[in-house]
């Protein structure tokens, strides 16, 4: 198992040397001159061509590309992610600040997902064809084919507006977290609903299911001890998986709702062509990603002792 | 196996608790906040679209954040609603008569937030080397000097209309105590109506009655900015009374706001406009016929009614809101004549021979790209881009829009590898007609290059008697409609509203501006 893990970690090292390699050369990449970018950001549009050339020397933007990426890379080993180059804010700390509201979303959005999504696929597995299986399924068709930015802003308008129930914006209170975690929850929920449901069909059709029946354990028991446990494991998977994605930030959501998070940053942070920040921003989703999604495996392993990482090796 | 389930257990409950206390946190302050909005309060919300990501005189104060400086900031010259030049910080003025010695005589008895007194240093301060405005725009002024403690002389290199350009919010007085004695920045001092008090970054700016202001007294106590980055939360905020004044409303939602009991909507003409930029530089609008061409098939008025919900003034190619000083009432503006247009094309060599649709010009189609920006005029833009290509299609012109960001923008700027960009104004505050300098020749960006031109501007902007400079812009006016190195498409109007509680306000025209003063709350 540790040798699995260390495994992981050295893995998940290269996976981030290699998102480092990236998120520098995608400022290189992306059109206009970095330091003109930078400039028009900071003075807005009246600006000399001396004052552009300032900036690339204060910058360190006129050094060669590679000598750039190994500077940075430097700084990065001592966990210094730069300064922004529109407010000259620190960068870690100012993704250290927006850290704990994604955090706390993705939490609570997640569970309101399983909240919906557990119930709904085995209702659905177990009332299997009916009416309300048909029902359960058609629901989580639309929740996954409503685009999230339309379910947030038809939720603001029936439970803030009409039913005037929750805050239809902001941060601060538990009132706050209702509508932005019922839309990134609901449509996460609506794919969780049917895998469950999928998932657990299967399992229910396997030999150990009929045998456990055969021995007399009445339904209730074979439901919940032999083999929602083993149905609920790519549903565990999964439900990682969308945790990693939800760190890195419900994008749109965060926006619609003003909520001041990691993925607003990261987008107010490109608008702004805020190179430093993005940098930062898109490491920091990597890295988040990379152990949340190292955190399920070992998780699985936890859940399930047929897998035997160090067997393998 | 079981310290490892230990472990990922002690992971989870951490995550959980971090949650959990920062949600207990914030909620015992949102009870607290609701407790003190009794009746009677005179707390205003404000909801606008970006945070203040600076305080300080060294960074231009973008977006939104001018709103909020403008409460806490004052300047040496101030505007009215109405955009004429009234005293601010400085009671008066005078220039020598050469036009690059400025003299400003300083109000007395004006302290500071923090109770430090105002005085010819935080002037000298406020302009320093440090400042963006010397850096950016201020580039003629060769020195910034105190003659006594309520006398300031600025030493120019050439003439200059100093006073307009004090009158601009992002570049107001502040007192040196806003820095520590390492010279780092600690928070903003500044003498206007409304004190900082805290910020919760991009979430909420609050601001607390200045007991000590020279000024009208505000009749507000307390002013809290939300930032609500998106438009259309920003009308649902105003709509459920989570905040009682939004500024820059969507045009498509100003009828349904109208008709929304207590809701009040204020428009204005602003000194922006919206325009269709030419690259003068390349074919085909390196040929002023072709330009006149453009001008000639769009239907500016059509594009304020179908596209703007009636919102804004047609500008049929004028360049100068008429809120702009010296904007010339008579100038002859364009009328739309399809006919016209397409003789002016084929006048410039352009005519549809294979019956296509499309002209062609030794054997070339006319085809042009019209570049839009994704940022935050989009919203108008785009629709204002597709009416362009449409009509521009049926003289005969093929026009791809090609909608980029604004790194993609000044790269094919500098490259000049583009046909039109449609832009809203720039080098625009106050009442004075800076913006002319957009087609000026020294500008990286204009792709117009005018000797004539170039020097009606220069010789305008160090012009100092009224009358004379009067003259001069009028004949620039009718210059940019005569030559069109860009078709001035609508006037924008600015749009605040306000909710039921709102009572005196007053818009102005000034976009960096909004305007507090005078307005109480009576909440029911």
């Amino acid at each position: 198992m540790w040798r699995y893990i260390a495994k992981r970690l050295a893995m998940v090292s290269v996976v981030i040397a290699g998102v480092t390699l990236v998120a520098f050369s995608a400022m290189y990449l992306a059109p206009g001159d970095p330091a003109e970018v930078i400039a028009l950001a900071r003075y807005g549009d009246d600006l000399s061509t001396s004052q552009i050339e300032t900036l690339r020397e204060a910058e360190g933007l006129d050094a060669p590309v590679h000598m750039q990426y190994l500077i940075w890379m430097g700084h990065l080993l001592r966990l210094d992610f730069g300064k922004s180059l529109v407010t000259s804010e620190d960068v870690l700390s100012e993704i250290l600040q927006k850290l704990p509201a994604t955090v706390e979303l993705a939490i609570v959005s997640l569970l309101v997902s399983l909240l919906i999504a557990l119930p709904a696929g085995v209702l659905g597995a177990l009332r299997k064809n009916t009416l309300l299986d048909s029902g359960c399924m058609f629901v989580s068709l639309v929740g996954v084919s409503i685009p999230n930015f339309w379910l947030g802003l038809l939720l603001i308008w029936l439970f803030a507006l009409i039913l005037p129930l929750f805050p239809s914006f902001g941060y601060g209170s538990l009132e706050h977290f209702v509508l932005p975690a019922l839309t990134l929850g609901s449509s996460m929920a609506a794919v969780t609903a049917r895998l469950t449901r999928a998932s657990l069909l299967e399992v229910l059709g396997q030999e150990y299911i009929v045998a456990a029946r055969a021995r007399g354990f009445d339904e209730r028991t074979v439901l919940f001890r032999h083999a929602l446990k083993n149905a609920l494991l790519p549903v565990i998977t999964f439900a990682g998986m969308q945790f990693g994605y939800l760190l890195g930030g419900a994008v749109i959501v965060e926006s619609i709702f003003s909520w001041p998070g990691i993925g607003k940053l990261l987008v107010d942070s490109i608008f702004a062509r805020d190179f430093s920040m993005v940098q930062g921003c898109v490491l920091f989703i990597a890295v988040l990603f990379s152990f949340s999604s190292l955190v399920v495996d070992i998780l699985y392993a936890v859940l399930d002792p047929r897998i035997r990482y160090d067997r393998s090796d | 196996m079981n310290r490892v389930f230990k472990f990922i257990l002690i992971i989870f409950m951490l995550l959980v608790v971090i949650g959990a206390s920062a949600c207990i946190d914030e909620e015992t302050e949102g009870t607290a906040e609701g407790a003190e909005a009794g009746e009677g309060s005179q707390d205003l919300v404000v909801g606008v679209g970006t945070d203040v990501s600076s305080w300080y005189l060294d960074m231009f104060a973008s977006g939104d954040a001018r709103f909020v400086w403008a409460q806490v900031y004052e300047t040496l010259v101030r505007l009215d609603s109405d955009l004429n030049v009234i005293p601010g910080l400085a009671e008066s003025w005078e220039s020598s008569d050469d036009g690059k010695t400025w003299i400003f005589h300083l109000r007395e008895n004006v302290t500071f937030h923090d109770g430090t007194p105002f005085n010819a240093d935080s002037v000298v301060f406020s302009y320093s080397n440090q400042s963006y405005v010397r850096q950016a725009v201020l580039r003629p002024v060769q020195s910034v000097e105190a003659l006594d403690d309520h006398t300031v002389q600025f030493v120019l290199a050439k003439p200059m209309p100093l006073p307009f350009y004090l009158t601009h919010i992002a570049w107001p007085v502040m007192g040196p105590s806003c820095l520590d004695a390492e010279g780092n920045f600690v928070k903003p001092v500044g003498t206007g109506p409304f004190k900082f008090d805290t910020q919760a970054k991009d979430q909420e700016i609050v601001l607390t009655k200045n007991e000590a202001y020279w000024g009208e007294q505000p009749l507000l106590d307390k002013v809290t900015f939300k930032v609500i980055p998106e438009a259309a939360t920003r009308v649902i905020a105003l709509e459920t009374g989570e905040v009682d004044m939004i500024i820059k409303v969507p045009e498509y939602d100003v009828a349904r706001l109208e008709a929304e009991e207590g809701i009040q909507i204020h428009r204005k003409l602003t000194t922006f406009t919206d325009f269709l930029q030419f690259n003068c530089e390349k074919s085909p609008f390196d040929d002023t016929r072709v330009r006149q061409s453009v001008a000639y098939a769009i239907d500016t008025e059509t594009l304020v009614n179908e596209v703007l919900e009636g919102i804004g003034e047609p500008a049929g190619g004028r360049a100068y809101s008429p809120v702009m000083m010296y904007s010339d009432p008579d100038l002859e503006t364009y009328t739309p004549d399809l006919d016209k247009a397409k003789d002016l094309l084929e006048e410039a060599g352009w005519k549809d021979a294979d019956g296509d649709g499309i002209a062609e010009k030794d054997g070339e189609p006319l085809h042009v790209t019209l570049i839009v920006s994704k940022g935050v005029w989009a919203a108008r833009h785009n629709p204002m881009a597709q009416v362009v290509q449409g009509t521009l299609r049926e003289v005969g012109m093929d026009v791809e829009i090609q909608v980029l960001d604004e790194g993609a923008i000044s790269k094919l700027e500098s490259a000049g590898d583009f046909d039109m960009i449609l832009r809203s104004g720039y080098f625009v505050w106050g009442p004075y007609p800076r913006h002319f300098f957009v087609h000026h020749s020294g500008n990286p960006y204009s792709h117009y290059n005018n000797e004539t031109y170039d020097q009606l501007v220069d010789e305008a902007d160090m012009t100092l008697d009224s009358q004379e400079q009067e003259e001069l812009y009028h004949s620039l006016q009718a210059f940019v409609t005569e030559e069109v190195p860009a078709f001035y498409l609508v006037h924008e109007e600015k749009v605040v509203a306000t909710g039921p509680a709102v009572n005196g306000y007053v818009i102005s025209s000034e976009d960096p501006w909004l305007n507090l003063s005078g307005i109480y709350l009576e909440r029911t």
